[in-house]
C-alpha cells in the first residue's frame, strides 16, 4: 500500500527565495503527523505543494501514490483540507457553504456533519460575513471532517477557536484516527501536537531538521534530572553527556544526553533524598532547534 | 460534472448584481432611444434632415461610431446605442473575467475550490460558462427591449448580438490579464487599458480617413456587423476567433502556473518609504496615485486627440440646427476650434465624474475590507477620514481636469488652432462643478451604505437627469455618466461585498 504522503526532494523557490529545500517526508496511512516550524519555515508552502496548488521547482509529492501536481483531482478525491485562513464566501450561510464545499469536494457524510455542527456549536443559518474568525474556521473544520476523507490536511486549523472548541477539535481528530484516517497537522500549538500526533517533523528555513515519534525525539534530546541531597551538594566527577544546569544549596539539576546509568552510578555513593527525571517537552525540543537558528542568525 | 456545475452556479450567482445592473442599463438605453427617435423624428423629412446634420459630425461619430442608416428606427438605435453599449458589454466581460479568475484567487477562495474534486480545466470552463450565461442575460435584456421598442424581431436579435459580441473578446482579455497580473487591481487596470485602446482605435477610425483601423479594434467589429444596413454576419468570425485564442492562452497559463501568483512577479519586499504615511489621507493618496496617473493619461489622450481634431470641423459639416443645439451649451460656435473643444469637454466632464465615482468605490472598499476598523480604533475621527478622502478625490479630479486642459492645448497647438492655454485650463476648471456633484452623490450613497439606498439615489439621479435633459439638449452624456458611475459603484461592491 502506498504512503498517504510521500515527498522526494520536494523543493520550491519563489524567485531568489528558497521556501522549501529538498523535503523527504513519508506519512503512513492511519498516522497522525505533526508538522512544526516557526513562522515562515515553509509549512504552508509544503501544504500548497501537497495540494497541487504550487508546482514543485524540483522533486515530487505524491498522495496515496498519486502525483499531487499532475493528477490533483484524483489526489483530492482522497483528501480534505482546512486552511489557516477561513477564506470563504461572505454572502453564503454556514449551511450553504457546507453544501457547496460538499458538492465541490465530492463526498460528505451528512449524518456525521450534523453531529459536528452540534459539537462545534455552529449556527449554520448565519451568513459567513457575520461570523467571527473562529466561527468561520469551524465551518471549514466541519466540512473537512464530514468529508470522511482518507487524508486530512490541516494547516494551523485551530486558530481562533476557544478552549472548549479546541477540546471538540481534539476529540474529532481522535475519532478520525480511530477510523483509520490519516491526519497531517501543521500547528503552532505544541500541546495540541503532543496530545494528538504519533510522529512529528520539525521544519526550519525550508529544511526538515528533526523527525520521529515523540519517544524518539525525547530520547535524542536531553532529559532533565533533578537530585536533592541530605546536606550540602557533593563534588561529582565530570561525566560525558551530563551537564549541570542549575545548582541549589542542596540540589542539582542535570541535563543528560544518552543514558542516565553513569550519573546514577556516580550518585550512588552520596546521600540522595530524592531524584526526579523527565524527558524534554515538545516545546523544549522545538525551542532547541529554534534557538539554534536564532543563534546562527545572530552570529 | 456535479462539482464543476456547482462552481459555475456559484460564479453566476456571485455576478448577479453586476449582471442585473448592466441588463437594466442595456434595456433602458435601447428602449429609450427607439421611442425617443420615433417621437422626435416622426417623418422621413425630419429624419433626412437629422441624418444630414448629425451623420458626419466627428463628435458624435467619436462617441457612437459611424452611422450607416439614420432613416430607420433600427438603424438609428444601432448607431446611437450599439457602439456605446458594446463598450459597456466589453467592460462587463472583463470585470466578470477578472473577478472569476483573479479576484477569487486574491481572496484565497479559488484554492478552496481547487482542493475539491474538480480540476483546473473544469474550474476554468465553469467560470467561462457562468460568464456565458450572464452574456445570454444581457443579450436577452437588449433583445427584449429592442422588440418592445417596435424594432423587427430578427433585426433586434442581430443588433443585440452585435452588442454582446464584444463580451467574449474582453472576457478573454480579462482572463489573460488575470493570468499575467498577480493582483486583481493590476489585472483590471491592464484589461481596462486594452478596452481604452480599443475605443481610441475605433474613434480614430470613425473620425478620420483611416477607416481600416476599425478592423484592428474589437469595438470596431461590432460596427462592421452593419446591423440594419446590409448585415455582414461573417464578421462574427473575428470576435469568435479572437476570443477563442485569448481564452485558450489564458486557459493554458491557468493550468500551469502556481495558484496565487501571476506571470508578472509581485515585489514582496521593499525598502521603507515613509513619505506618505503621516496620515490616513496620505496613505490613501499613496494607494490611489497609480489610479490617478492612469486616469490622467487616459483623459489626457482623449484631450490630445480632440485637440488634433479641433481644426477639422468646418461649417459645412454641421447643419444650422445642430449648431444651434450645440451652441445652447454655451460653448459658442462648434465650428471654430474653441467651440469644438468646448463641446469635447462635455466628455471630459463625463470621465472626471466617473473618476469621482471610482474614488467613492475605493473608500467603500476600504470599509468592506475592514481596514477602516483598524484606522478607527486609532485616534482617527470618522469625519476627518471622510473629509480626507473627499479632499483627495476632489484634488485628484482637479488635477485630471486641468491636466486634460493642458494636454488638449498641446494637441491643439500642433495644429495651430489658436486656442490659448488659459482658455483650455478654464475649460478644465469648468468640468469640476459637475464632477464634484457626482462625488457628493456618490458619497451620499456611500453614507447610506445599503444597496436599496444606492438604488434610491440612482432613481433620484435619473429623475433629475431627465428634467435636466429636457432643459439642456446635450445633458444626455451626464445622465450616461450617472448610470456608469452607479454601475462602477455596484461593480466594486460586487467585488468587495456580496449584496
Amino acid at each position: 500500500m502506498s504512503a498517504a504522503i510521500r515527498t522526494e526532494g520536494l523543493s520550491k523557490r519563489f524567485g531568489e527565495t528558497v521556501a522549501l529545500d529538498g523535503l523527504d517526508l513519508t506519512v503512513e496511512p492511519g498516522e497522525v503527523y505533526g508538522y512544526l516550524g516557526p513562522n515562515g519555515a515553509g509549512k504552508t508552502t509544503t501544504i500548497r505543494l501537497l495540494l497541487g496548488l504550487l508546482r514543485p521547482t524540483a522533486g515530487r509529492a505524491a498522495l496515496f501514490g498519486v502525483d499531487a501536481w499532475r493528477e490533483p483531482v484524483a489526489a483530492h478525491r482522497r483528501l480534505a483540507y482546512v486552511s489557516a485562513e477561513p477564506n470563504l464566501w461572505p454572502g453564503l450561510t454556514g449551511l450553504e457553504t457546507l453544501e457547496f464545499l460538499a458538492r465541490v469536494g465530492g463526498n460528505v457524510d451528512t449524518a456525521y456533519r450534523d453531529t459536528l455542527v452540534e459539537r462545534f456549536q455552529l449556527d449554520a443559518s448565519m451568513k459567513l460575513r457575520a461570523l467571527s474568525h473562529g466561527n468561520r474556521q469551524k465551518v471549514q473544520l466541519i466540512a473537512a471532517f464530514a468529508a470522511r476523507a482518507e487524508l486530512l490536511v490541516l494547516d494551523e486549523p485551530t486558530g481562533g477557536l476557544d478552549p472548549l472548541m479546541e477540546i471538540a477539535f481534539r476529540e474529532t481528530v481522535l475519532e478520525a484516527k480511530e477510523r483509520g484516517q490519516t491526519v497531517f497537522l501543521s500547528s503552532h500549538i505544541l500541546t495540541e501536537v503532543e496530545a494528538l500526533c504519533d510522529r512529528v517533523g520539525i521544519l526550519r528555513a525550508g529544511r526538515l531538521v528533526d523527525q520521529g515519534t515523540l519517544a524518539d525525539l525525547r530520547h535524542l534530546h536531553a532529559q532533565t534530572v533533578e537530585v536533592t541531597f541530605d546536606g550540602d551538594v557533593p563534588d561529582l566527577p565530570r561525566l560525558p553527556g551530563v551537564s549541570v544546569v542549575a545548582t541549589g544549596a542542596s540540589s542539582l539539576r542535570f541535563e543528560v544526553i544518552g543514558g542516565v546509568g553513569p550519573l546514577i552510578a556516580a550518585l550512588a555513593a552520596h546521600p540522595v533524598t530524592s531524584l526526579t527525571s523527565r524527558g524534554p517537552t515538545l516545546e523544549e525540543i522545538f525551542l532547541h532547534h529554534y534557538e539554534d537558528e536564532g543563534r546562527r542568525a545572530a552570529g | 460534472m456535479r462539482p464543476a456545475n456547482a462552481v459555475a452556479r456559484r460564479a453566476f450567482a456571485d455576478s448577479r448584481v453586476r449582471t442585473i445592473s448592466f441588463a437594466i442599463l442595456f434595456a433602458v438605453a435601447a428602449l429609450l432611444q427607439a421611442t425617443a427617435y420615433r417621437s422626435g423624428y416622426p417623418t422621413l423629412l425630419d429624419r433626412q434632415r437629422f441624418a444630414r446634420s448629425v451623420g458626419d459630425n466627428p463628435a458624435t461619430k467619436l462617441l457612437y461610431g459611424e452611422p450607416h442608416d439614420l432613416l430607420s428606427v433600427g438603424g438609428y438605435v444601432s448607431w446611437r446605442v450599439g457602439g456605446s453599449l458594446a463598450i459597456f458589454a466589453g467592460l462587463w466581460g472583463l470585470l466578470g473575467a477578472v473577478r472569476a479568475l483573479r479576484a477569487e484567487e486574491d481572496a484565497g477562495r479559488a484554492e478552496r475550490v481547487l482542493v475539491g474534486v474538480v480540476g483546473r480545466r473544469a474550474v476554468f470552463l465553469a467560470q467561462l460558462a457562468a460568464i456565458g450565461a450572464g452574456a445570454v442575460v444581457l443579450w436577452l435584456a437588449t433583445f427584449a427591449a429592442l422588440v418592445a421598442g417596435r424594432i423587427s424581431v430578427s433585426g433586434s436579435a442581430y443588433l443585440a448580438l452585435a452588442i454582446v459580441s464584444s463580451i467574449p473578446v474582453f472576457a478573454g482579455i480579462g482572463a489573460l490579464a488575470s493570468q499575467v497580473a498577480p493582483t486583481k487591481r493590476l489585472a483590471t487596470a491592464l484589461s481596462a487599458g486594452v478596452l481604452a485602446i480599443a475605443f481610441i482605435l475605433r474613434a480614430i477610425a470613425d473620425t478620420s480617413s483611416a477607416g481600416w483601423l476599425r478592423w484592428a479594434s474589437p469595438l470596431g467589429w461590432g460596427e462592421e456587423l452593419h446591423p440594419f444596413a446590409g448585415p455582414d454576419p461573417i464578421v462574427l468570425v473575428l470576435p469568435a476567433v479572437a476570443s477563442a485564442l485569448l481564452l485558450l492562452a489564458a486557459g493554458r497559463l491557468f493550468l500551469y502556473r502556481d495558484v496565487g501568483t501571476g506571470l508578472l512577479p509581485l515585489r514582496d519586499s521593499a525598502a521603507p518609504r515613509l513619505a506618505l504615511l503621516r496620515s490616513p489621507t496620505g496613505l490613501a493618496f499613496r494607494i490611489e496615485r497609480g489610479v490617478l496617473v492612469a486616469w490622467l493619461l487616459g483623459v489626457g489622450a482623449f484631450g490630445f486627440l480632440m485637440g488634433i481634431l479641433s481644426d477639422a470641423v468646418t461649417p459645412d459639416v454641421l447643419s444650422e440646427e445642430v449648431r444651434r443645439q450645440l451652441e445652447k451649451l454655451g460653448s459658442g460656435s462648434v465650428v471654430t476650434p474653441a467651440g469644438w473643444l468646448g463641446f469635447a469637454f462635455v466628455f471630459v466632464v463625463l470621465a472626471v465624474s466617473l473618476f469621482c465615482c471610482t474614488q467613492v468605490s475605493s473608500a467603500r472598499f476600504e470599509e468592506s475590507e475592514q481596514r477602516l476598523e483598524t484606522l478607527f480604533a486609532l485616534p482617527v475621527a470618522r469625519h476627518a477620514w471622510l473629509a480626507g478622502r473627499i479632499l483627495l478625490a476632489a484634488v485628484s479630479a482637479a488635477v485630471i481636469a486641468l491636466g486634460a486642459g493642458a494636454i488638449t492645448w498641446v494637441g491643439a497647438a500642433t495644429r495651430g488652432a489658436g486656442v490659448s492655454l488659459a482658455e483650455l485650463l478654464a475649460a478644465g476648471a469648468n468640468v469640476l462643478p459637475v464632477a464634484l456633484l457626482f462625488l457628493a452623490l456618490g458619497m451620499l450613497a456611500f453614507g447610506l451604505g445599503t444597496a436599496p439606498a444606492l438604488l434610491a439615489v440612482g432613481i433620484a439621479g435619473q429623475a433629475i437627469g431627465r428634467r435636466w435633459q429636457r432643459a439642456v439638449a446635450t445633458a444626455a452624456p451626464l445622465v450616461m455618466v450617472f448610470n456608469a458611475g452607479l454601475l462602477v459603484i455596484l461593480a466594486f461592491r460586487g467585488v468587495g461585498v456580496d449584496l
